[in-house]
């Protein structure tokens, strides 16, 4: 009976220190996975939207600000999805909005359109309504004519797919 | 409406140097080639690709779109209005199908 007993703590004093540990490596993984982000900031790009940005901006820094996106939270029908974008930066002929770039990250398609702008517009005020798959985050990015690159980014649940 | 019956609309009153909008719908079916008819035939792709905007003689603007613009694609713009001339769109598809629509920007008599 003594041996049984001494066995079974043993064994389960071996258990604890195994899930123990563990569990403390796993937490260690996550915090180390997950930094602090801002929740309007989107995921780290697919391989696929990794790769249209860098033929699009090569190695320039994406940043936000200067664009706005609006776009619906909750999109019933992924066929039909408005979309607003529009800017604070000038439209003249020293400096101008050169084109907006559209791209839905997880769409059979992603970069959805492209827009090349000119002065003549005054301004950067686009409307359309486009086609989403399924949930997932929308970026909005513009180039200027001197080379600056700004973003805006929407986190956009789709209900019915809109792709087929 | 057929494929490629467009309209653009402007505003009605319009005075030298203001920014108007600019709102523009064509005809289209904007097929993706996932779908399939009711008896499971696959839908080609079939979309409108380029549609380039000008005012007079200037190209003012162009886009690129794909499939995944919604059927019967709109879009809305602005136009510093500076002068009297055409505004002209010309949109074209990925069979090579052409269609343009034209409003005359005037201004408004003072």
């Amino acid at each position: 009976m003594t041996s049984r007993r001494v066995f079974l703590r043993g064994c389960a004093l071996a258990g604890v220190g195994v899930l123990g540990s563990s569990a403390l490596r796993g937490g260690e993984r996550l915090l180390a996975a997950v930094p602090a982000r801002d929740p309007g900031d989107p995921e780290v790009p697919n391989e696929q939207v990794a790769r249209i940005l860098k033929d699009l901006f090569g190695d320039r820094p994406i940043r936000k600000g200067h664009i706005s996106l609006d776009m619906p939270a909750v999109a019933e029908d992924g066929r039909i999805v408005p979309v607003i974008i529009e800017s604070d930066l000038p439209m003249t002929a020293e400096q101008h909005v050169k084109a907006v770039h559209l791209i839905v990250d997880h769409n059979p398609d992603p970069h959805l359109a492209a827009y090349h702008l000119t002065p003549a517009l005054g301004s950067v005020a686009i409307q359309s309504r486009i086609k989403m798959k399924r949930t997932t985050w929308v970026r909005a990015i513009l180039e200027t004519s001197t080379g600056d690159v700004w973003a805006a980014y929407a986190h956009v649940n789709v209900s019915l797919n809109g792709c087929g | 409406m057929g494929i490629g019956d467009a309209r653009i609309r402007i505003p009605d009153r319009i005075s030298r140097g203001d920014l108007i909008t600019v709102n523009a719908i064509v005809s289209h079916p904007m097929d993706t080639g996932f779908f399939r008819t009711v008896d499971g035939q696959p839908i080609p792709a079939f979309f409108i690709k380029d549609v380039v905007v000008s005012y007079g003689e200037a190209q003012v603007a162009r886009f690129e779109w794909t499939s995944g613009v919604s059927r019967d694609p709109i879009v809305s713009f602005t136009l510093r209005a500076d002068k009297e001339a055409p505004l002209t769109i010309v949109w074209t598809d990925s069979k090579g199908g052409v269609y343009r629509q034209t409003v005359n920007v005037a201004f408004a008599a003072v």
